[in-house]
């Protein structure tokens, strides 16, 4: 009475974990009849189908997914090699032409890599050197991604950001770099040396230029003010000794003797000059 | 209950027995049980229902269906994580450069060295959760292209000085459209520019470049230091030689009066006996003058004699 009723439970759980199935936030299934796709389910949450032997799932990510290219050497439309590394964001957006043209991931790499490169290749030949590394980046990467993704279509992937991590220079070029940097550096310091050297100096010359004239202008002045003493002077003389010219004219030759005879003076005196007139009288 | 007599060595056991039903009801308990989870402060839970996200839980003690019907995960979204470009930290204060990152080209075709720090969190738990695979990578991909795209807009004397808030920000503004452009739910808090230097081959230059620019300072301060002193110097000799003339000009007027005012004086005496102070006069500086010196005094009134004189002296001196 009982076993059947339990082979009948265990069939039926059987029948019913193959035929209900899940689809998770992260995934997109196909359904597969005898290998043969039918549908496609990128909606999460509780699906059925038929059991094993009929349908089989196949499911992919529909996150999305990062592949990391490794750097290349790529040439510049000046002729100048770069080094470019780059990186790809992409989704898978149709599962089933996935399916049929690349299978899994590892293809589907393969695959885009081939497109990619040369996309990039071809897009960075259009652009000057200066240009990849200054404005042109993000527009060369949007290009890229654009023309990729349009390419990737037959594979049911949509490439949603093909992105330059770095752009280098070969070593051999870095060196030239290196020695034009120092070489600008040189001449900034050379400049600010000049530059110091000459502010200096005009600093000093103007300084030799006010003391010189500030000295000139204080002898000016000074010889204004002596001038003008010797004129009140002058004056002051010339009318005091105008009252009596000829007293004063006495006066200063007594001054003069006292000062112009001294005692390595020899004097002859005449016996009958006014002094000794009497002498012999 | 249902028991089962088992014997253990010589002693005879009564275990008890659950039928098939109990089992199945116990059975469903503890499967039913396993859907507690706790989710801690820094987190929340997001539940999937069948696969299908269907709601967000806080923290504390939560429920979700058991599996297979409802999953969750607990995402830390209140934890900043943080990404190092061009250089890792390897210890406590240890850090060790990491040149193929870190060196890059600016937009005047130069070589800096840049080091970066990007803080993030989770701002949409779902979109993290679900969106994108490797978010450490992804964000340190990102935070890589952002800050060469950066630097590449930029001259390496705006990066290495005045620049660098303005390239931080621009960074952090370009790596949250890229992270928003994958929606992965992710949130720059902070884009933090490290060190920006020259590259070490050539740093000697750009120091010296930073010690011309102090020789020029120290050149121009030196001739200020200069001028500060000889121009005051030479003002205060201005006004010496000034004052000193002023000086002059008093001290000669001064004088010429003090002499007219003797001159005065004496011509007032002068005037009331002419002849006689004249003659005194010149008596008195006879008597001042002449007893100090040599003279000699010839009779004849007329000098004739003087090479005599002067002979005899001479002679009267080799005796």
């Amino acid at each position: 009475m009982k076993k059947p009723l339990l082979v009948i439970i265990v069939l039926g759980l059987i029948v019913f974990f193959t035929t209900v199935f899940t689809v998770d936030e992260r995934q997109q299934v196909v359904i597969l009849q005898f290998g043969d796709p039918v549908r496609i389910i990128t909606e999460p949450g509780l699906h059925f189908k038929l059991p094993v032997p009929f349908q089989n799932i196949v499911s992919f990510d529909d996150r999305l997914l990062e592949y990391d290219v490794a750097p290349e050497e790529v040439l510049s439309k000046d002729k100048k090699s770069l080094i470019v590394d780059n990186y790809v964001r992409w989704k898978i957006t149709d599962p089933l032409v996935f399916l049929k043209t690349v299978q899994a991931i590892p293809t589907a790499i393969t695959r885009m890599d081939d497109i990619i490169y040369s996309e990039l290749r071809r897009e960075l030949g259009t652009h000057n050197m200066t240009e990849i590394i200054t404005e042109a980046r993000e527009e060369i990467m949007e290009k890229v991604t654009r023309n990729s993704d349009e390419a990737t279509d037959q594979y049911g992937i949509k490439v949603v950001d093909v992105r330059i991590k770095r752009v280098d220079l070969p070593k051999e070029n870095e060196q030239s770099i290196y020695a034009r940097m120092e070489a600008e550096r040189n001449r900034q310091a050379n400049k600010f040396r000049s530059e110091g050297d000459e502010e200096a100096q005009k600093i000093r010359a103007s300084t030799e230029k006010d003391k010189t004239i500030i000295l000139a202008v204080a002898y000016k002045e000074a010889e204004e003010i002596r001038g003008e003493g010797e004129a009140r002077a002058l004056e002051i003389y010339a009318k005091a000794y105008n009252k009596d010219v000829d007293f004063y004219e006495f006066l200063r030759t007594l001054e003069t003797y006292k000062k112009v005879i001294d005692d390595k003076t020899t004097l002859v005196l005449p016996a009958d000059s006014k002094l000794f007139k009497m002498l012999y009288e | 209950m249902q028991t089962k007599r088992v014997i253990i060595g010589d002693r005879e056991v009564k275990i008890p027995v659950l039928g098939i039903f109990p089992m199945i009801a116990i059975g469903l308990v503890l499967w039913l049980l396993t859907g507690t989870y706790i989710v801690g402060p820094d987190e929340v839970g997001v539940v999937q229902t069948f696969g299908k996200h269907s709601r967000i839980s806080q923290s504390g003690l939560n429920y979700h269906l058991p599996y297979p019907i409802e999953t969750v995960q607990t995402p830390k979204v209140t934890e900043v994580k943080r990404v190092e470009i061009g250089f890792r930290t390897t210890g406590k204060n240890q850090f060790r450069t990491i040149e193929k990152e870190s060196l890059m080209l600016t937009g005047d075709e130069n070589i800096v060295d840049a080091e970066l720090i990007v803080q993030y969190k989770i701002k949409d738990p779902v979109a993290y959760t679900f969106n994108f695979v490797k978010p450490e990578q992804t964000v340190r991909e990102a935070a890589e292209a952002t800050l060469r795209t950066i630097i590449g807009r930029h001259k390496i004397d705006e990066a290495l000085t005045a620049g660098k808030f303005m390239i931080q920000e621009e960074s952090k503004f370009l790596l949250q459209s890229i992270l928003d452009k994958y929606e992965t739910g992710i949130f720059v808090v902070a884009v933090q520019l490290q060190d920006v230097s020259p590259p070490k081959q050539v740093i000697a230059a750009f120091k010296d470049v930073a010690s011309a620019k102090e020789d020029k300072n120290r050149m121009i301060n030196q001739a200020e230091g200069y001028r500060n002193n000889v121009i005051p110097k030479a003002r205060g000799e201005a006004q010496a030689m000034i004052r000193e003339a002023e000086g002059f000009r008093v001290a000669r007027i001064a004088r010429a009066e003090g002499d007219v005012a003797k001159f005065n004086a004496m011509l007032v005496e002068y005037k009331k006996g002419k002849e006689v102070t004249r003659k005194r006069m010149y008596l008195e500086t006879m008597e001042e003058i002449l007893p100090n010196i040599e003279k000699y005094i010839v009779p004849d009134g007329d000098g004739s004699n003087l090479l005599n004189l002067l002979n005899l002296n001479a002679q009267g001196g080799v005796k």
